[in-house]
């Protein structure tokens, strides 16, 4: 950045809100050098840094802890903004089951605070701990528990945002019935930061399950449990989260039932009858650490993708992907949705993911790469909006970040 | 500006509609599908608040998302506003007549067309009633979870709509949770389809939830995918009966607190119990009651006596004079009567009605409740509650007679002190019946002028002329701001 750039802006903000740094895995993503990085310290300071940049003509990239941004490609000069200053817990009803907490608390501290009152937040995409809240709205991620609780986008209550301009806005509110307005604040979820920086977030809790209980079903092959993982997503009961992971070394099937002790052994009896098959039982920790580890392991894998299709069609869905060699799997059954970490050694990247694209696609689903090596081109493999859907996400982007200062939909 | 004081609204009178355009609209309809009549088109001058009445030009009732297209494209090409109306429920006069506007109906288009049962989602017409979807999935263990009171009548394009709610939702949450995809017509008549299980839901903004609860501003839902639920196992319900309305709302607290998850807690105060007993509704509930809560859990049948179990304690600890417990399923529809057939039963002791809606957090409710009390008590009305404890969704209703001029104007004061009772007690002006044109003008006690020129800007996005049920939801001042700052 220039240095003039620099001067003008560090008049504006105090010293605070410089000389932070943010992970080296960042700058691949960003595939470029480091520029400046700024880190805000209310509300007011984010929404004084965007008009700054409005005027300026300088891009910005809001960040929470930056580990899990997609592949970008920067045209014109930026600064990071991260949420790294923003931390607090701002109000905590443990009785109304609600919170609100600033975008850069991390999803760790904040639960080890509703654990107190034996509630959490029942998501659990790849890294969650180290997630920050901001960020998780951002990336609008649920994982496989949305099975059972819902998705995220239903139980973020309110926010304060900073559009691209410079403006703050409350959004949403407190309670978990609202309907005064059109619904902006869903368009804030999984908006990835490209029409507003979040600066805080409310949310509804949960109370932890009184069990969480983990039905596991070994095979040498991935696609041996399809048929079970099915029946499971397609009977009476309800799991938690239905989890089908797969490697070269055999696959698992990984059912999560949560509830009072007698409802969860009648869950699982339940549905191991309508699947004829019986399960191994973990409890806690051992069930943790087995989820943790084929949710988390291989979330610095430097190439992965994400493929959708319906989820009674993840059996053929996983047929694709496991031919590729030193595949690794992760599949929200009931979903309908597989992360694939791919091998860097492929002998050739792009025509590799360029097959899959096509199978994936003959198959109606769509793909999107998340990780992706610097060399290789990655916009080719994202999922693309359908036209219609592209036209009315640009009119909001201009409505909510009219200079085009943060990055995204174009 | 519409009053509930007149009845009547005051921004001009309905203009005919040009003979070319009826015509041009029966081409596309049948004749016998566009009305014009004027007392065939009475039936379509106010929605279930029937405070607010104008007859509009005329009433389409398009059969397919190409006849809504074409419908649409029409009356736009014609600057013509179109009003969308389900079965016409909506308790916030969403589908009011404008005096230049067409009804666009959706009583023809009442076909489910799919049902997935290995994905669980149904796709259905817009206009068919919510209730039948539950009754269309049931032989295959499925149901539809919204249930808004008006479940048997309303369309799920309406819930779309307004976002519904209904008393399971404290459990399982509103409509917006369960519309995965959609088909809408937009602004002159562009067919688009949004979001649809099976597709990445990260390829673009959620414009499927910003769609949803937009109360007919942004365009028509066609056709609606729903997610679907297996049917649970089991179901208890628990009549809790309680002293006064505040011990009730604390027990609410307590029970939820404790960790439980009920699939409905709703309360209905003396009042209400008194007007149920009064009626051909009486469900047996003592008269010298305060309140009662009504408690339902649902899921495995090995945990429910558990749960039950646990939330009698929590109500008996909260002072509860008696707490009974559903032994089959006719004494489980005895226990849930009152609830249900409570505002029928209102109007024996009152000709008028005003079912008001607000959410507060839950563990406000015992002083809101105090608050709405000494509010009636100042203006000497009757207000009787009905309401979604569990969410703390209120619905204070107040009794009054129309005729009485003097009543009619303490009834909107009282009103508006309610709205910001609940306002200041950290809620909203309301949880499910939505804005419409009957609470526009609180969307200032709740959203300042960035906030609502934000919601603006959003409309444009989808009906820049603003040809879809204008005149709803924004407040008259800042649609005025904002056609101004589109004209400079």
């Amino acid at each position: 950045m220039r240095v003039d750039l620099t001067d003008s802006l560090s008049r504006l903000l105090p010293g605070e809100a410089f000389g932070h740094s943010v992970p080296s895995s960042l700058w691949a993503v960003l595939r470029t050098g480091v520029e400046t990085v700024v880190a805000p310290g209310s509300t007011e300071e984010v929404a004084t840094l965007l008009k700054w940049a409005s005027e300026m003509g300088v891009r910005v990239v809001p960040i929470g802890t930056g580990a899990h941004m997609c592949p970008r490609y920067p045209r014109d000069p930026f600064i990071v903004l991260t949420t790294s200053r923003l931390k607090e817990i701002q109000h905590y009803e443990p009785a109304d089951l609600t919170m609100t907490a600033s975008a850069g608390a991390s999803i760790r501290d904040l639960s080890t605070e509703t654990a107190i009152y034996g509630q959490w937040l029942p998501f659990d995409p790849p890294d969650v701990p180290n997630r920050t809240l901001g960020g998780l709205v951002a990336t609008g991620l649920s994982g496989p528990l949305w099975a059972g609780y819902g998705q995220l986008r239903n139980h973020v209550l309110g926010a304060t945002i900073v559009c691209g301009d410079g403006r703050a806005l409350r959004l949403g509110g407190k309670v978990v019935k609202n309907v005064a307005g059109f619904d902006i604040l869903k368009l804030m979820v999984g908006s990835r930061g490209e029409l507003a920086v979040i600066t805080s977030v409310t949310v509804r809790l949960f109370p932890l399950p009184v069990v969480d209980q983990l039905l596991v079903l070994e095979a040498t092959d991935v696609s041996e449990l399809v048929s079970t993982a099915r029946a499971v997503a397609t009977a009476p009961i309800m799991p938690a989260s239905i989890i089908l992971s797969g490697t070269s070394d055999g696959g698992r099937l990984l059912v999560r039932l949560h509830g009072a002790k007698v409802s969860v052994e009648a869950d699982q009896k339940s549905l191991e009858k309508h699947t004829g098959v019986s399960f191994e039982v973990r409890n806690t920790p051992e069930a943790e650490s087995l989820l943790v580890h084929k949710r988390d392991s291989r979330i610095n894998a430097e190439l992965a993708v994400r493929v959708w299709a319906l989820p009674s069609r993840i059996g053929v869905l996983l047929d694709v992907l496991k031919k590729v060699p030193g595949v690794s799997l992760n599949a929200d059954v009931y979903g309908g949705s597989v992360r694939a970490y791919l091998p860097v050694n492929l002998s050739d990247i792009e025509s590799s993911l360029a097959g899959l694209q096509k199978d994936i696609e003959e198959l109606g689903g769509t793909i999107r790469a998340l990780r992706i090596p610097a060399e290789v081109n990655a916009s080719s493999y994202f999922a693309k909006p359908l036209v219609d859907e592209g036209e009315l996400a640009a009119g909001l982007k201009r409505a909510f970040d009219p200079h085009a200062v943060l990055w995204g939909i174009e | 500006m519409a009053s509930l004081l007149t009845g009547k609204v005051s921004s001009g009178m309905t203009q005919p509609l040009p003979s070319s355009v009826a015509s041009d609209l029966a081409e596309i309809v049948g004749h016998e599908h566009v009305i014009t009549d004027p007392d065939r088109l009475l039936v379509y001058e106010s929605d279930g608040l029937t405070a607010y009445r104008r007859s509009p030009r005329a009433v389409v009732l398009p059969s397919s998302t190409e006849e809504i297209s074409a419908v649409v494209g029409l009356l736009h090409s014609n600057g013509i506003e179109v009003i969308p109306r389900g079965a016409g429920t909506g308790l916030s006069g969403g589908a009011l007549a404008t005096p230049e506007g067409v009804i666009v109906g959706t009583a023809r288009m009442n076909r489910i067309l799919k049902i997935d049962v290995e994905n669980r989602i149904a796709i259905a017409q817009p206009g068919v009633i919510n209730a039948r979807l539950t009754e269309a999935t049931n032989p295959y263990g499925l149901y539809y979870a919204p249930d808004p009171s008006s479940q048997s009548t309303c369309t799920l394009g309406g819930n779309v709509a307004e976002n519904s709610g209904g008393p399971h939702c404290l459990k399982y949450g509103v409509t917006a949770r369960y519309v995965t995809g959609l088909t809408v017509v937009l602004a002159g008549g562009r067919i688009v389809e949004l979001g649809g299980v099976g597709r990445d839901p990260y390829t673009t903004l959620d414009l499927v939830g910003l769609f949803v609860g937009s109360e007919g501003c942004f365009g028509i839902a066609t056709e609606i995918e729903l997610r679907l639920l297996p049917i649970t196992e089991g179901v208890r319900t628990l009549l809790g009966i309680f002293e006064s309305v505040e011990s009730a709302g604390r027990a609410v607290t307590k029970i939820i607190a404790s960790g439980l998850m009920p699939a409905a807690v709703e309360i209905v105060d003396g009042p209400t119990i008194e007007a149920v007993e009064a009626s051909v509704f009486a469900a047996g509930y003592p008269l010298e009651a305060g309140a009662a809560l009504v408690i339902e859990f649902d899921g495995t049948e090995a945990g429910l006596d558990l749960d039950a179990d646990r939330a009698e304690q929590c109500c008996l600890e909260e002072g509860a004079i008696e707490v009974q417990r559903a032994t089959d399923p006719e004494h489980r529809m005895k226990l849930w009567r009152a609830r249900k057939k409570a505002f029928g039963a209102m109007g024996r002791i009152a000709p008028d009605l005003l079912v008001q809606d607000a959410t507060v957090p839950r563990t406000k409710l015992p002083e809101v409740l105090a608050g709405i009390d000494n509010i009636g008590n100042r203006y000497g009305l009757k207000i009787a509650n009905v309401f979604h404890a569990g969410d703390g969704n209120l619905h204070p209703n107040i009794l009054f007679d129309r005729q009485n001029q003097n009543e009619l104007e303490l009834v909107e004061r009282a009103s508006k002190e309610i709205m910001q009772l609940c306002v200041d007690a950290g809620g909203t002006i309301t949880g499910e019946h939505g804005v419409g044109v009957d609470k526009r003008e609180y969307m200032t006690l709740v959203h300042g002028p960035a906030e609502l020129e934000a919601m603006a800007a959003a409309k444009r996005v989808f009906d820049p002329a603003s040809l879809f049920n204008p005149g709803k939801v924004l407040p008259a001042v800042e649609v005025k701001e904002a056609n101004e700052s589109r004209s400079n």
